[in-house]
């Protein structure tokens, strides 16, 4: 009949409660853990290339310029997020391992969740904060480009004897379109969300896998994959298309697959199409979904990972 | 193991219930012009390891932009079939993109056109015929591009213009130029309409344009141009005296199409 007193059967059953203060103890420190790995010179280096384009490009008409200055800038950060993610993510656990700050962390009353919580939320901050100085950085330099080159387009007109008001105002709205708009944020937002979706299933595979090498060429794998998720489903739905054995892994690929390609508005961002809200709110709320379940997933192997 | 267990099946239950919400944001997105149709390889030509990037990276503006210096430097080395074909791979990769449409077809019927109709190494006869063929290359390269954006009133006023300086077709002209109107198209497009007419060769044209622009000089929105082709469409419809606008204005009795693309 013997009883456990009350002290120590409290000490041991007593859960640890989630703390949103502990979870941003974490992820302030991983982001200062990441920032010591030279982020910040290669973020300037980045912006310092971002301004170069923009003024470096051949010209046939001051459109083409200002759509090609989007398109590459847009595109080299969508380049920069999804690296950044992957190989900060993958080198994060091992790092933790290696140095020994894993069992410094968990040894103390630290949910395992928190601390993967945490990890994510140190790296999203990160990716979020280069893109927000790049973002501003390239909103200067197209507003700045923008003004020029209408200037310029004017006086040319004017000196061709073309300067009619129906050409100055097509010229206008031509280079308005095309500038800087609420559009340019709507697309970093939507490069943020596609890198976060990836960040976390790097995370998910930095869990299962022991190798930091695995963790990235997996998830640069499963990138390449998302991307061609569309054309995925469209074979999976086709009927009479491929053996039973082929759609089956065809399905189990789209089923762990994330689609990439939802947050593709980049392009049509930089040929001057509108980003309704309607579609802010759907890629945000899919990315949402997508980084809930990965991460729940992620806590369940993590949470019986042997250390 | 039973919590990877648990993680197996969360994340197939969670990819099977995912499919049909992807395919409908997939849907939504494209439905509003911001995700492109998949690329399909191959269809057009070969891009290569680019064209891969293109359609698994992601990239497919950056690769698009790319093809395109590509092209300009084509363009500088004045080879024409390199300018075309890096061209038709930017069309591919953003095929929603007006512009690409627009710049594509202007090496085509304006510089190469130009190009070879000038070319004193070559004989008369075949520079006459690559003038042509590349017009008709431009004039294709639009309405490539108008079956899949038919409401884009920008690539319909570029084709009015290539018709009109170009092709010298001018009630293809007139056409496309108020179907750029009537698809939003600028104000001076209605305007350019009615004139097209006006120097078309069939009395139906005469009629379309006679309406336009008398509508638009009852609106005050007359120019000195407007008056001289309303004015020369009143004679050539015959349109009875007490009809005719009072403004005096240079009569031309036929129309006056150029020859041909001039040079100063």
């Amino acid at each position: 009949m013997s009883q456990a007193s009350p002290s120590s059967a409290a000490a041991s059953v007593a859960p640890v409660r989630f703390s949103l203060r502990r979870v941003w103890t974490l992820a302030y420190a991983t982001m200062t853990q990441l920032m010591r790995m030279k982020i910040l010179p290669f973020l300037l280096l980045f912006c310092a290339l971002v301004a170069a384009m923009g003024f470096g490009f051949s010209t046939i008409n001051p459109e083409q310029q200002l759509s090609q200055f989007k398109t590459m800038s847009l595109g080299v950060l969508q380049v920069f997020s999804i690296v950044f993610g992957i190989v900060a993510t993958a080198l994060l656990l091992p790092k933790d391992l290696e140095d020994r700050t894993l069992y410094t962390i968990l040894s103390k009353p630290v949910p395992r969740f928190d601390y993967l919580l945490g990890k994510l939320l140190g790296v999203l901050m990160l990716i979020a904060s280069g893109l927000v100085i790049i973002d501003a950085v390239l909103s200067l330099i197209l507003w700045l480009q923008q003004s020029m080159l209408f200037a310029s387009a004017v006086s040319q007109l004017h000196s061709e004897n073309q300067d009619s008001p129906e050409a100055v105002a097509q010229m206008r709205e031509i280079v308005a379109r095309q500038g800087l708009t609420w559009n340019l944020h709507w697309a970093v937002w939507a490069i943020f969300l596609k890198a976060a979706v990836v960040t976390t299933v790097a995370l998910l595979l930095s869990c299962i896998a022991s190798s930091t090498l695995f963790t990235i060429v997996i998830t640069f794998c499963i990138t390449i994959i998302g991307h061609g998720h569309a054309m995925i489903r469209e074979f999976i739905f086709q009927p009479n298309l491929g053996s039973t054995a082929t759609r089956i892994a065809t399905f189990l690929l789209a089923a762990i697959c994330p689609d990439l390609a939802q947050f593709d508005v980049v392009d049509s961002v930089a040929n001057g199409e509108i980003v309704p809200w309607i579609a802010v709110y759907e890629m945000t709320g899919i990315a949402a979904l997508y980084m809930t379940v990965y991460l729940f997933v992620t806590h369940l192997v993590f949470v019986e990972k042997e250390l | 193991m039973k919590r990877k267990l648990q993680a197996a099946a969360v994340l197939l239950i969670f990819g099977v219930l995912k499919l049909p919400l992807e395919q409908r944001v997939t849907h939504d997105l494209r439905t509003m012009h911001l995700v492109d149709e998949p690329l399909h390889l191959g269809v057009k030509g070969n891009m290569g390891q680019m064209g891969l990037a293109a359609a698994f990276g992601g990239l497919r503006g950056l690769i698009a932009t790319v093809f395109q210096l590509r092209a300009h430097v084509e363009f500088t080395r004045v080879n024409w079939a390199q300018v075309d074909k890096y061209y038709g791979f930017v069309t591919q990769l953003q095929p929603r993109n007006a512009r690409y449409w627009e710049e594509a077809s202007w090496h085509m019927a304006y510089n190469a056109a130009s190009y070879y109709l000038y070319n004193k190494e070559l004989k008369s006869g075949l520079r006459g015929t690559l003038y042509h063929d590349y017009v008709k290359r431009g004039l294709d390269i639009l309405e490539e591009g108008l079956k899949i954006m038919p409401d884009n009133p920008r690539l319909w006023q570029k084709l009015g213009d290539l018709h009109w300086n170009r092709s010298k077709d001018f009630k293809a002209s007139g056409d496309a130029y108020l179907s750029s109107f009537q698809h939003g198209g600028l104000n001076f497009t209605e305007r350019f309409a009615g004139f097209a007419y006006a120097q078309a060769n069939d009395p139906d044209s005469w009629a379309k344009g006679y309406a336009i622009l008398k509508k638009l000089y009852a609106e005050k929105k007359a120019t000195p141009g407007l008056i001289e082709f309303l004015k020369m469409l009143e004679q050539n419809l015959h349109i009875p005296a007490a009809q005719r606008i009072p403004d005096a204005g240079p009569v031309r009795t036929i129309p006056t199409p150029q020859s041909g693309p001039l040079r100063p």
